[in-house]
């Protein structure tokens, strides 16, 4: 029961952290953007290539993977993004599924086809009412509640958060005050592709890394982006959690159904609760 | 006092697919007067000032302010130059608090806004800035209300934020969209009372469709009809013209309150 909760959690944090930059992406700039997935595989191969230059150190290799990242979606935002901007979304699906595809293209031909297993990089575990849980798993849990508060005291404390929250609101009204609000919405997609690449990375030693690691995650991405309310931070930290235990839950009954159960919670919210774009 | 020449458009145009919302519209606007541009929903006035503000580029023609060529020119720029404006919907930020409000349309012209470090952390909290917004406020009568979020304040008093967050952001000119839709009567006269003080500082253009409300706060008038300027000149006189008459209101007084009456008739089904 505890392993199975803690999985949920693990995977619901994971799905957070990914999660957070699609969710803001849509919700600032009322784009899907696929290519969100390419910068979380990305991420994922960043760290299996530094990890062999620092010598397996960790955390010194997450850091550099998730800062590599930040050239490739300040690339995606400029000339992709940008340009789809008021354009309508199926173009917006369209084109990033493109830098997507392309992507993972790239990849194969860089990294090959190969999915490249990782081993547990704490290696511990710890022992809570009987059960062993790895300490990984832990840390994970906690990194992402960390990043949700981290993100909270972001938006309620400083200027550029509190711009962003607006323009969340109502774009052509923060520009009626003279702030250049795209320039705040660039920023913060590059943060949110940031967090993609962490999720990659965290994720990483937990699956295994290959080329088409991105899709998977992509569509329950999506799951919990729409359960949580478009562009609500809030929200897609608790459907994160959430379809995260459901995961683990259905996971453990009957495992070919942990994904399935995702789309059925999803479909059974949409019902009740329609989506406002 | 009427020399100057603030604010023209030339040959101004709009079309959105076959439809022509403004239509080669010539238009001055004079340095410290209260201008009104009035006409029926969907006459243009929206649209006018969308393209004035530059939320969207026009089809054809030129604005210049200051007579400098800002056809082009970013909307975030042309409120750094001076032309600032509100809209019919009121658009505060309703999950900020009130002075949070005021913050995001004080920031932009404090120093901070150039100091990468400060202007990350903590700067809602610099003297300055919340001083500032807080003049601000006072000049609208919501200082008591500043810390509440903004979404729990009545419309009257969202109008009053707006045009607070207007009046912080400086402006030369100052463009109002139907400032005065759905507030009530107290609230609208609260509203009129400000823009009395308020006009004698700065240059004002006041979109209204019931002409009654601005008659004497404007002192130039201007008519919209089906995208162009049908008549322009001292508030009664233009009531009085005969096309407007007219093509407009079709109505046989030229007294204010009975022109009131009769658009307000043709808006009814």
């Amino acid at each position: 029961m505890i392993d199975t909760i803690a999985y949920g959690l693990t995977i619901g944090g994971i799905l957070y952290i990914i999660s957070i930059g699609l969710s803001l992406t849509f919700g600032t700039m009322r784009i899907v953007n696929f290519a969100h997935a390419l910068v979380y595989t990305v991420g994922a191969y960043v760290l299996v290539a530094s990890l062999s230059l620092f010598n397996g150190h960790f955390i010194a290799a997450s850091v550099v993977a998730v800062l590599a990242v930040i050239p490739l979606a300040y690339l995606i935002e400029r000339y992709v993004i940008r340009r789809l901007y008021g354009e309508s979304i199926d173009y917006a699906i369209i084109a990033t599924y493109a830098v997507l595809l392309i992507g993972v293209d790239a990849i194969k031909w860089i990294w090959g086809a190969i999915p490249i297993p990782l081993s547990d990089p704490v290696g511990k575990a710890w022992n809570i009412l009987g059960v062993e849980l790895p300490l990984y798993r832990i840390i994970i849990i906690a990194l992402s509640i960390c990043v949700f508060f981290i993100l909270e005291l972001f938006f309620k404390y400083t200027i550029v958060g509190k711009i962003v929250v607006a323009g969340l609101e109502d774009k052509e009204a923060v520009r009626s005050l003279g702030i250049k609000v795209d320039r705040y919405f660039s920023l913060v997609f590059v943060i949110g592709s940031c967090l993609a690449a962490l999720g990659g990375v965290l994720y990483a030693p937990i699956t295994t890394v290959h080329p088409y690691m991105g899709f998977q995650v992509l569509l329950l991405c999506f799951a919990v982006v729409l359960v949580g309310g478009l562009g609500s931070m809030r929200g897609t930290f608790l459907s994160a959690f959430a379809l995260g235990m459901v995961m683990a839950v259905t996971g453990r009954f009957w495992g070919p159904a942990a994904e399935t159960m995702v789309f059925v919670v999803m479909a059974i919210v949409l019902i009740f609760k329609p989506i406002e774009v | 006092m009427r020399e100057k020449v603030i604010l023209e458009t030339q040959n101004l145009s709009k079309q959105f697919g076959g439809f022509v919302a403004v239509e080669k519209v010539n238009y001055k606007l004079f340095e410290g007067e209260t201008a009104g541009i009035i006409g029926p929903n969907g006459a243009g006035k929206s649209t006018f000032f969308n393209l004035l503000t530059g939320l969207f580029p026009p089809t054809e023609g030129k604005i210049l302010f200051f007579n400098q060529d800002i056809t082009s020119t970013q909307a975030e720029h042309r409120v750094e130059l001076g032309l600032v404006r509100t809209f019919q919907l009121v658009s505060v930020f309703d999950s900020l608090s009130v002075i949070d409000n005021l913050i995001l349309a004080v920031t932009r012209f404090s120093p901070i806004f150039t100091n990468k470090f400060r202007f990350f952390f903590r700067d809602a909290h610099i003297k300055n800035i919340t001083e500032r917004a807080k003049e601000a406020l006072n000049r609208v009568g919501l200082a008591d209300k500043s810390h509440i979020l903004t979404s729990e304040l009545s419309y009257g008093d969202k109008r009053k934020l707006e045009i607070a967050m207007a009046l912080a952001l400086n402006p030369k000119v100052l463009l109002l969209d139907e400032p005065f839709a759905g507030l009530s009567d107290v609230e609208i006269k609260e509203l009129l009372n400000l823009l009395h003080k308020v006009k004698k500082s700065l240059t004002l253009i006041i979109i209204e469709h019931k002409i009654s409300r601005i008659v004497d706060l404007v002192t130039r008038l201007s008519v919209m009809h089906e995208g162009r300027i049908i008549a322009e000149g001292n508030p009664k006189d233009v009531l009085c013209n005969e096309t407007v008459r007219r093509v407009y209101w079709g109505g046989e007084s030229c007294s204010v309150d009975g022109i009131t009456d009769s658009s307000d008739r043709r808006r009814r089904p």
